[in-house]
């Protein structure tokens, strides 16, 4: 039978407090990679504390340990074996529109797009860059097409569903470029015009990227915008480009 | 004092069955939530408007439960060390202590809920809540769960019967409380 070891519970005890203090501290720095250390690497640290002196795995039998990690690596194999091909957003011949199109739902607009969900998002929207400047940018266009107000906006179009990712000045840096690989189009770039024709970019645009071989992380607004709308926005970002 | 033998080894392994038993327990533990989980890392990166909804959710909340959880698995090995020494009563009080922890937890989680679901976040609400309300849901059910079980055992410890078991609930406990741990992160910190 294994011998009852009992370490000094109250150090532990106090070491997982501080690492605690810690990680909760960790984003108040402001750095990402800081944030990320704090959060998931003492979370790590913590967890093995745990394990290794409250649940004793330290002086346990090693048949234990082998359980244990049998069920971690069978878990790991099997769930990311799987997981790309079903939680990818698309593949080397596939597109998940229906997950793209919730990403582009769900970022936050100036106005309530799809049901309650930008209504959620408004009241943590603020701080970003993109989001303050949008309503804005909505209500001036709204004020500039009071001489025809049936008329498809651009400007607003854009504020609400392009600026999350190609930023309200169009130059590629919204709130989401971050996270986006390859990164959302410049407008602003002058290479970017001369590489392409208002035909591909009407297309792009309500096709999605992956319409014109680019990334299929421009989503498809064929939904929403009809193909003279899209000659419009392509209008639009043109004026934008200087 | 009646210090009941623990159950007996068993001879391929040399783990008390007790213990062994609760071993495989948390080896399907592990499958469960970090499955749950890997599914929710794989849906952030993919989705990063969740970082709106993320911003949602009270780190303080979260901190505070994490600390709860924490005094409760210190308090829950402290119950063990009594029990080896024999004191039944004293692993009880012990016990009792853990289970408060519990309860703590799950009202701070009933208010943090009844707010978050007053002010419209529900499990339907969009990809975020539904990992939200089912990964600690599903860790409170353990809480709960463990808490009873524990009450049982404490029951029994302080009559000095049955005190190996007062390990075996603890190692129960301090899995939940790893589960947390890494739920803590995953769903209040990383914004």
């Amino acid at each position: 039978m294994a011998a009852s070891h009992h370490p000094n519970y109250k150090k532990i005890y106090l070491t997982l407090v501080i690492l605690l203090a810690i990680s909760v501290a960790g984003p108040f720095i402001g750095i990402k990679w800081v944030t990320i250390i704090t959060a998931f690497g003492i979370a790590f640290v913590k967890a093995n504390m745990v394990i290794q002196n409250f649940m004793h795995l330290k002086w346990e039998r090693r048949i234990a340990k082998y359980v244990l990690a049998a069920s971690g690596a069978l878990l790991l194999l099997f769930y990311y074996g799987v997981a790309p091909d079903v939680q990818a957003h698309r593949g080397q011949h596939w597109v998940n529109d229906d997950a793209l199109a919730a990403t582009a739902r769900g970022i936050p607009a100036p106005h309530g797009s799809e049901g309650g969900e930008a209504a959620h998002d408004e009241p943590s929207g603020g701080g970003s860059d993109g989001s303050p400047a949008a309503p804005a940018a909505a209500a001036a266009a709204a004020a500039e097409s009071t001489a025809a107000p049936n008329a498809f906006n651009a400007r607003a179009a854009f504020a609400a569903n392009c600026s999350p990712c190609h930023g309200t000045g169009g130059r590629g840096d919204g709130v989401v470029a971050a996270a986006l690989n390859p990164r959302p189009a410049n407008f602003a770039d002058p290479a970017f015009w001369r590489s392409r024709t208002d035909a591909v970019l009407i297309r792009t645009i309500q096709g999605g990227g992956a319409a014109v071989g680019k990334s299929a992380s421009m989503p498809a607004w064929s939904s929403l915008l009809s193909e003279a709308q899209a000659a419009d926005m392509v209008a639009y970002l043109k004026t934008l480009s200087h | 004092m009646s210090h009941r033998p623990m159950a007996t080894d068993r001879s391929a392994t040399g783990i008390p069955t007790g213990r062994l038993a609760v071993w495989w327990v948390l080896a399907s533990e592990i499958v469960i939530f970090g499955g749950l989980l890997a599914s929710y890392l794989m849906h952030r990166l993919g989705h990063p408007e969740w970082a709106n909804a993320t911003a949602v959710t009270n780190t303080w909340i979260g901190a505070f439960n994490t600390l709860v959880l924490l005094s409760s698995s210190f308090t829950a090995v402290l119950g063990h060390q009594a029990a080896e020494k024999g004191d039944g009563r004293q692993a009880a009080r012990y016990l009792y202590m853990t289970m408060g922890g519990a309860a703590t937890f799950i009202l701070v989680k009933t208010y943090e809920w009844g707010h978050e679901i007053a002010a419209g976040y529900t499990i339907t609400s969009n990809g975020f809540w539904s990992f939200y309300y089912t990964a600690a849901g599903l860790h409170a059910l353990h809480v709960i769960a463990g808490a009873i079980i524990m009450g049982i055992v404490a029951r029994d410890a302080a009559r000095g019967r049955n005190l190996h078991r007062v390990e075996l609930i603890g190692i129960y406990w301090h899995f939940v409380d790893v589960v947390w741990i890494f739920l803590f992160p995953l769903l209040y910190i990383a914004k």
